[in-house]
């Protein structure tokens, strides 16, 4: 049976699972971008981030583009699965509603 | 942990709130404006060579290219600063080598079969094009490449059944086709 994850349930951090969850696997999301997505602030944003990096959840990518520092950050293999069975714990829970 | 159903509802409303805003924001940023531009091209080049004569169509074409690379360029720089993904860049130089000797073997192609006339020579170009294309999707892991198999189709089926108006057949369902399509994805998400 499907269980709750207690790290990803927290708003901010199911937000953000959720939106590198709807990309394809592998791709990377900017920092900037995801924040603007969000409408969170950058503190916030990075706050969260670690928790879900320190999980194991997402991996996070610094990197240069065009000689400016940019962030990256992806969903691994684990935070996904673990995302979907977050989601199939909260359906089960609406079944039995 | 325990929640309440409401609670659970409220938690999947904030997921498919996001999911949704995520895939109008990617697409917004790009995927289904390369297909509008590349639709134009082909509408307004196909639309020429059908009812135009002379240098006029080169220049058309010509034109139409230039513009949908321009404008194709840096799209594609701000989709890749926005959501990437680091193994296409490492292929970057095999697709550019892989586009290079497909032209070459278009090309190649032409020469030996010596098409008699333009039309031959257009279907011989769409369907290396579309070759191209199905490949880089399959390189690059995009769900979005079976929209190539239907275009290929539909070419031949202008080609072979209504060679008077294949331009004009090209236009429209390959072009505007192109353009639908690209309004379907951004409706659809």
């Amino acid at each position: 049976m499907a269980e709750l994850n207690e790290t990803i349930h927290q708003p901010v951090r199911l937000r953000i699972m959720a939106a590198l969850v709807t990309l394809e696997a592998g791709n990377e999301v900017d920092f900037s971008y995801l924040r603007n997505l969000l409408e969170v602030t950058d503190g916030n944003l990075g706050a969260h981030l670690r928790k879900l990096e320190e999980a194991g959840y997402i991996a996070v990518n610094k990197t240069f583009v065009e000689r400016k520092p940019r962030t990256y950050v992806t969903a691994t293999t684990e935070g996904r699965r673990v995302f979907q069975e977050h989601v199939a714990a909260l359906e089960a829970i609406l079944k039995r509603k | 942990m325990n929640i309440s159903p409401n609670e659970a509802e409220e938690a999947l409303a904030a997921i498919q709130k996001v999911t949704q805003k995520t895939r109008r924001s990617v697409a917004s940023s790009g995927a289904y404006i390369f297909l509008i531009i590349t639709g134009l091209v082909w509408l307004v080049g196909f639309l020429a060579t059908q009812f135009l004569t002379g240098d006029i169509v080169g220049y058309i074409w010509t034109g139409m290219t230039i513009l949908g690379t321009a404008l194709s360029i840096p799209l594609g720089a701000r989709i890749s600063r926005r959501v990437h993904n680091p193994s296409v860049g490492a292929i970057a130089r095999r697709a550019v080598l892989f586009w290079v000797f497909l032209i070459l073997c278009g090309i190649a192609t032409i020469a030996v079969t010596r098409p008699t006339d333009g039309k031959q020579a257009t279907m011989i170009i769409i369907l290396f094009i579309m070759i191209g294309q199905m490949a880089m999707g399959m390189l690059t892991s995009f769900s979005s490449v079976w929209w190539t198999l239907p275009v290929v189709i539909l070419a031949l089926i202008g080609y072979f059944l209504l060679p008077g108006y294949f331009y004009l057949w090209m236009a429209i369902l390959g072009g505007g086709g192109m353009i639908a399509l690209a309004f379907y994805y951004r409706s659809r998400w």
